[in-house]
């Protein structure tokens, strides 16, 4: 009992740290639409590092990698590879999405299609399907934070105040301090999670086994099939490498990426952090330790649900003291929390600005877009805090589905920065055509060859987009007008 | 930037991708060698986590130069 009480002494100091760096971001600017949204698109590099870390480490990666290496061994690689590839296409979007931001005043996805497509409608879609997909990922950050709690407290601090606790702490400070807050507390905690990451990737193999090397040696006698593909689920080539591709390219397709694009300083900082990305990535590479120690550990007696192999490991294997498990708590917590933050903000952002900006909020002034915006991080996160309570199973679905009719996107952002001879009617019936595909194939027939269905159906869209371009007559819209000479 | 640079570059992009998915990692799909206590596969993941690094490492550089100017 007094061990959890470590625990969560540990923790609440944490979290109150946390909230401290949050509130004290608030500056001037938090207040401005331009300041609360893209921290006046004036955000250095060392924080556009962190932010864009912390976006993409959420949650799933921290218990989720350790859970792919116990369960498949090597298919998880699958996850280093794809959060190593995401600085491509940081390196090839993000500065001519921020030279666009600053010379057109985008702060979202749809601001930036509406505009160049000549079409509000298409703009508030983007929106709606941003939203739809932003909530139900919020939910699974808050519920991880209530699990977590709740696991790494013996029950003491029970799943709903958990959850509670961390969202409200991370909805306090996005309110107040927009951008800025979220920016100095991904950079405290992203540094957390790193410490304790490799701490622990590094002194449970050291413990159970003497070391890395030896860890590895061990499994290679006895369960060398986890060391190999397809690993030790039978993982098909096709399907790791398609998976790979569709999160690596198509994961810049979230709301909460591209818009970090608009707060950058400059292209040449966010080249900067695509360089540096990879190396955040090695992040998961102590994660990953921790999964295989747990493959010979639980031989005898398999984890029903392997995301938890991490807190098994930790808390009834390794014998740590309850404060390293304070320390875990606290690092795993990071990871949800500085990905919630974002994902309560851009929600919010899109939901006021793409949706109810040309909507309900016609003609609103800047003091009313920014005070709706934080009230709908308020709103939003607490309906996020009511899905994870009820917790059901469909969410899951809802996150697949509109994550991949975001990814159907890809073709109109593209032609919106690259290729200004795209036609509106092309994009919209490839990404039309590519959303029904995607979803016909996630949820009612299975993918030919079981690979990845976002590639079919980006491949697909594609395809609509060129044959489409190649056929129909330009019509007389949008400045690709002047460009057209044939 | 010229077309050499950009050319380089997306080549850069194109191995590094394709060496972490198939057919690239078919050649490093093995346990021996170990190199630094790890699985040959393992280690081939780290190995181009670095080349990724340092090829766009120099890819800055070229472009950007070592200093803050445009």
């Amino acid at each position: 009992m007094s061990d959890s009480v470590i625990v969560v002494g540990i923790t609440l100091v944490y979290l109150a740290a946390v909230l401290w760096v949050g509130l004290r971001a608030r500056n001037q600017e938090s207040s401005s639409l331009e300041g609360y949204v893209a921290g006046g698109r004036h955000v250095g590099v060392v924080i556009l590092f962190f932010i864009l870390g912390a976006e993409i480490f959420s949650a799933f990666a921290f218990l989720g990698a350790p859970g792919w290496a116990y369960q498949h061994g090597s298919p998880g690689f699958y996850i280093l590879a794809y959060l190593s590839l995401v600085p491509i296409t940081i390196w090839a979007l993000g500065p001519r999405v921020a030279k666009l931001g600053r010379e057109r005043g985008y702060l979202t996805q749809g601001d930036m299609i509406a505009d160049h497509y000549r079409s509000k409608p298409l703009g508030i879609l983007a929106g709606v399907i941003g939203v739809l997909a932003l909530v139900p990922y919020l939910t699974i950050q808050i519920a991880g934070a209530g699990l977590l709690f709740q696991a790494a407290t013996d029950g003491l601090v029970p799943f709903w105040l958990g959850a509670l606790l961390a969202f409200l702490v991370v909805a306090a400070y996005v309110f107040a301090s927009g951008l800025s807050g979220i920016g100095w507390t991904n950079l405290m905690q992203g540094i957390m999670m790193i410490a304790i990451a490799w701490f622990l990737g590094l002194t449970i193999p050291e413990r159970l086994y003497g070391g890395v090397g030896e860890m590895f040696a061990q499994l290679q006698q006895a369960a060398p099939e986890y060391l190999t593909m397809p690993g030790a689920t039978d993982m098909s080539w096709g399907y790791f490498s398609t998976a790979v591709l569709v999160s690596a390219f198509g994961g810049a397709m979230w709301p909460h990426l591209f818009m970090k694009f608009y707060s950058a300083d400059s292209g040449e900082s966010l080249r900067k952090v695509s360089v540096f990305y990879p190396l955040y990535a090695y992040l998961l590479v102590p994660l990953l330790f921790i999964g295989f120690a747990g493959i010979l550990v639980f031989a005898d007696e398999p984890l029903a649900r392997a995301d938890t192999v991490l807190l098994r490991m930790v808390m009834d294997v390794a014998n740590f003291s309850p404060w390293v498990i304070g320390l875990m708590l606290s690092g795993a917590l990071a990871a949800a929390m500085s990905t919630g933050a974002n994902l309560a903000h851009t929600a919010a952002v899109v939901l006021v600005r793409d949706v109810f900006g040309p909507t309900v909020m016609k003609g609103a002034s800047e003091k009313a877009s920014v005070s709706a915006t934080r009230w709908s991080v308020l709103g939003l996160s607490l309906i996020a805090y009511l899905f994870a309570l009820i917790n059901p199973a469909s969410l899951v679905m809802l996150l697949l589905g509109a994550y991949g009719l975001l990814v159907q996107l890809f073709p109109m952002v593209i032609g919106a920065l690259f290729f200004p001879r795209l036609r509106r009617a092309s994009v919209m019936l490839g990404a039309l055509v590519g959303s029904v595909a995607y979803l016909l194939m996630e949820f009612v027939w299975s993918s030919p060859l079981g690979w990845h269905a976002g590639v079919w159906a980006i491949l697909l869209n594609l395809l609509v987009v060129a044959v489409s371009q190649h056929f129909s007559q330009p019509a007389a819209q949008g400045p690709s007008l002047a460009s057209r000479h044939h | 930037m010229n077309k050499t640079y950009h050319l380089l570059t997306g080549l850069h992009f194109a191995v590094c991708t394709l060496a972490m998915i198939w057919p690239g990692a078919l050649i490093a799909n093995r346990i021996e060698p170990t190199v630094l206590g790890l699985p040959f596969l393992f280690f081939w993941y780290i190995l181009w986590m670095l080349v990724l690094f340092v090829g766009m490492w120099i890819a800055f550089v070229v472009r950007h130069g070592g200093g803050r100017h445009e």
